[in-house]
């Protein structure tokens, strides 16, 4: 890089663009985004011009990106209702969490030429979690770390026992550029707390975190983000059940 | 003869950034894309562009990172940029021009040959 110094443009972030958004601003700000994408292929195919295999590719791309943006309003609608519900916990398997997991995410990572895979653990454990939420937190991770893991190294779920056995982490770990310091702890700070975009991982969504961060909490677990040298680690602990231990 | 206009896409959703670079070589414009600023500016060493379609907000850095670091160096401040952005809405046009920003695309409204326009329009 030529003149000034690449660390130093690296954590030069001048001026955060819109500040504190009220909630609604942000939600439509980031199923803009997707909608934006889906009109602009629509308008390629219908411009036409394209091959047959652009055409199927396009299409599939329409699919992929609408999947993503309902799930999101679906989150959405789902966090808003959380406190007027009882939400039923159970015993879950959380490998078999992060296999369905990965199997549902599999269709749009490999459309973006990526790869996801769920790291094994052979030591038997169970979470306390409702499955809806639980799945869609991991959906909400998995979505996150697409934009931002290398072409050439997956994605990796995994699950764990925390030290102590009385927690079970799940997470989301991707392998890119490390966030800067500066910006990482701004995003520490309001992970799970606030629906605003997260400046240094634009396409991740803060409004995804955001609701990830809610149904953790409805399920008395918690959120939180590990920073690596070439990457991040998104994860939610849960309590892990006591059954396997009774048996 | 004339020289084959060349534009530098900064862009981190990949299928747009595809879709913009079909749309500029239909009209006859090369364009290549990167998904983030710190790419972009190892790009603008290689090979000098002479329009910059610039989304805003990206992996690390964001475009005004990117704006600032161009406006540092005599020979990159007079590229002319293109915004390309969902952002649009947000962005008074005053505060940008100071940036070398001479249009401003919204990506929700946008046609597609809306970007051969704006490219038409600032080449030097």
């Amino acid at each position: 890089m030529r003149g000034n110094n690449r660390r130093q443009f690296e954590q030069n972030q001048p001026g955060a663009l819109f500040g504190d958004m009220p909630f609604i601003v942000t939600a439509a700000h980031e199923l803009k985004a997707p909608l934006a994408l889906v009109r602009q292929l629509s308008l390629m195919l219908e411009q036409g011009g394209v091959t047959s295999i652009e055409h199927d590719r396009m299409l599939r791309q329409i699919i992929l990106v609408s999947e993503r943006a309902l799930r999101l309003t679906t989150d959405l609608s789902r966090s808003s209702r959380l406190q007027d519900s009882l939400f039923e916990l159970e015993p879950l398997n959380p490998q078999q969490i992060c296999e369905e997991v990965a199997h549902e995410l599999e269709p749009l990572y490999k459309a973006r030429s990526r790869q996801i895979r769920v790291m094994p653990h052979y030591r038997s454990m169970l979470v306390v979690a409702n499955r809806d939420l639980l799945r869609r937190i991991m959906l909400n991770f998995g979505d996150n770390a697409l934009h931002y893991g290398a072409e050439d190294v997956p994605v990796e779920l995994r699950a764990g026992l925390r030290e102590d056995g009385s927690r079970v982490r799940l997470g989301v770990r991707d392998y890119g550029p490390a966030v800067p310091v500066d910006l990482w702890q701004q995003l520490q700070a309001r992970l799970g707390s606030h629906a605003q975009p997260l400046h240094a991982r634009p396409q991740s969504s803060g409004l995804g975190l955001y609701v990830a961060g809610q149904f953790a909490e409805a399920m008395r677990g918690t959120i939180g983000a590990t920073r690596h040298r070439d990457g991040a680690t998104f994860y939610v602990d849960l309590t892990a059940s006591t059954q396997l231990r009774l048996l | 003869m004339t020289k084959t206009p060349y534009v530098l896409i900064v862009e981190d959703d990949e299928w747009l950034a595809e879709q913009h670079v079909r749309t500029l070589g239909l009209a006859g414009i090369r364009a290549e894309y990167v998904p983030h600023a710190l790419a972009a500016i190892d790009s603008i060493d290689n090979n000098m562009p002479d329009v910059i379609v610039l989304d805003v907000l990206l992996a690390g850095p964001n475009a005004f990172t990117l704006l600032h670091e161009l406006q540092s160096h005599a020979d990159l401040a007079s590229i002319p940029v293109v915004l390309c952005t969902n952002s649009a809405d947000q962005l008074a046009e005053e505060d940008v021009v100071a940036y070398g920003v001479k249009r401003v695309l919204d990506k929700a409204t946008m046609m597609p040959s809306d970007l051969v326009t704006a490219i038409k329009k600032v080449l030097p």
